[in-house]
């Protein structure tokens, strides 16, 4: 970012507890909203409404401006190398707290679908932890990761480093279902 | 840009009190580490990191597809004009609630930065307030909202329709860099 749009952002700040507290849920509440209107996006387009759907990706856009904010105010933009430090710290939390608890009661409660998405979730966030470490590696000696695609399946967030496989070992999607980075 | 999707997303269900409650826990989860990863993505490509920047925009994307499959287990994926109608909810609980409230916590323990970031999205919420009022009488007619161009300020979040301002009328940022939809 050029150095006048960089002056006109918020600033870190040692925050009082309560105000940071606000900003933390500010920030979940900014995060939601631009996901959900990208997927509202979609359920417009497919309705016939091309314009509402750029409406919605344009305010996902600028929710994800103030999530940025919120998050920069907090301290929660970093050099490159602890930024990943915290990436593998919360897919960590997913994978061994998070969606194991969510996913025993999800069972419990015979709640099937529930039981799906978890299941995309928490198998797609094993592959970001063992990303996020193999870049860190890099990054502390001071190197950039190799130049290969990214491939995501956009039914369940399975996520690879080079080619697609024929078939989502995850959902079963075609490899045509994966988006590549 | 709606992108073919032809798995079936995990559905909605009528779920027990504590998967609901784990569900939107985890969309919140899965929102904020979207939206982390974004601005890391960033950072990594100022760093020259490129393919670290590249890693990062895949696996948010793969959050997103996470938090699209438990928006869609929670029943929170309706109609074009049910989710206006939510959107429109969510930024009026925004400005009348949450940013007002957060706003006078901020004032009182004077935490400088923070309230520059609220009221940047506080601003912003408003257009947002008004847009999807008024995109919303279009579609309950069934009519589609007209094919004007959006921009949004890429520091504030401002948003507007049809041509940019000389000048952002909230942080002053130059109208040239607003991003078009």
């Amino acid at each position: 970012m050029d150095e006048a749009l960089e002056k006109r952002l918020p600033k870190p700040e040692d925050l009082n507890p309560m105000t940071k507290e606000s900003l933390a849920a500010a920030f979940a509440g900014e995060s939601q909203a631009a996901e959900k209107y990208l997927v509202w996006s979609e359920q417009a387009e497919d309705e016939g409404y091309p314009n509402v759907a750029k409406l919605f990706r344009a305010i996902s856009f600028a929710e994800t401006r103030h999530a940025r904010n919120h998050l920069r105010v907090m301290g929660g933009i970093n050099a490159t190398a602890d930024n990943l430090a915290a990436a593998f710290g919360g897919e960590s939390f997913e994978v061994d707290e998070m969606y194991p608890a969510y996913h025993e009661i999800a069972k419990l409660q015979g709640n099937n679908q529930a039981v799906r998405s978890i299941n995309y979730a928490l198998k797609s966030e094993v592959d970001h932890k063992g990303q996020y470490t193999d870049a860190r590696e890099a990054v502390l000696a001071g190197n950039d990761i190799a130049e290969t695609a990214v491939n995501v399946c956009l039914a369940c967030g399975h996520t690879v480093v080079g080619d697609a496989p024929d078939k989502c070992p995850y959902c079963g999607a075609a490899k045509d279902q994966y988006r590549a980075f | 840009m709606a992108e073919p999707f032809k798995n079936t997303p995990p559905a909605p269900e009528d779920k027990g009190a504590m998967t609901a409650s784990n569900i939107a826990a985890a969309l919140a989860g899965e929102s904020q580490a979207s939206q982390k990863y974004l601005a890391f993505s960033a950072v990594a490509e100022a760093e020259g990191y490129k393919n670290v920047a590249r890693l990062f925009q895949a696996v948010a994307y793969a959050e997103s597809t996470h938090a699209r499959n438990h928006l869609s287990v929670l029943g929170a994926i309706g109609t074009t004009t049910e989710n206006l109608k939510a959107a429109w909810g969510g930024e009026t609980f925004e400005i009348d609630e949450m940013y007002a409230a957060y706003d006078a916590v901020a004032k009182l323990q004077e935490n400088k930065s923070a309230q520059t970031t609220i009221r940047y999205a506080m601003q912003a919420e408003k257009d947002h307030q008004t847009l999807y009022n008024e995109v919303l009488a279009g579609v309950e007619d069934g009519k589609d909202c007209a094919d004007v161009a959006v921009r949004v300020c890429p520091i504030c979040g401002h948003t507007v329709l049809g041509d940019a301002p000389d000048e952002c009328p909230v942080c002053g940022t130059a109208g040239s860099y607003f991003k078009e939809f």
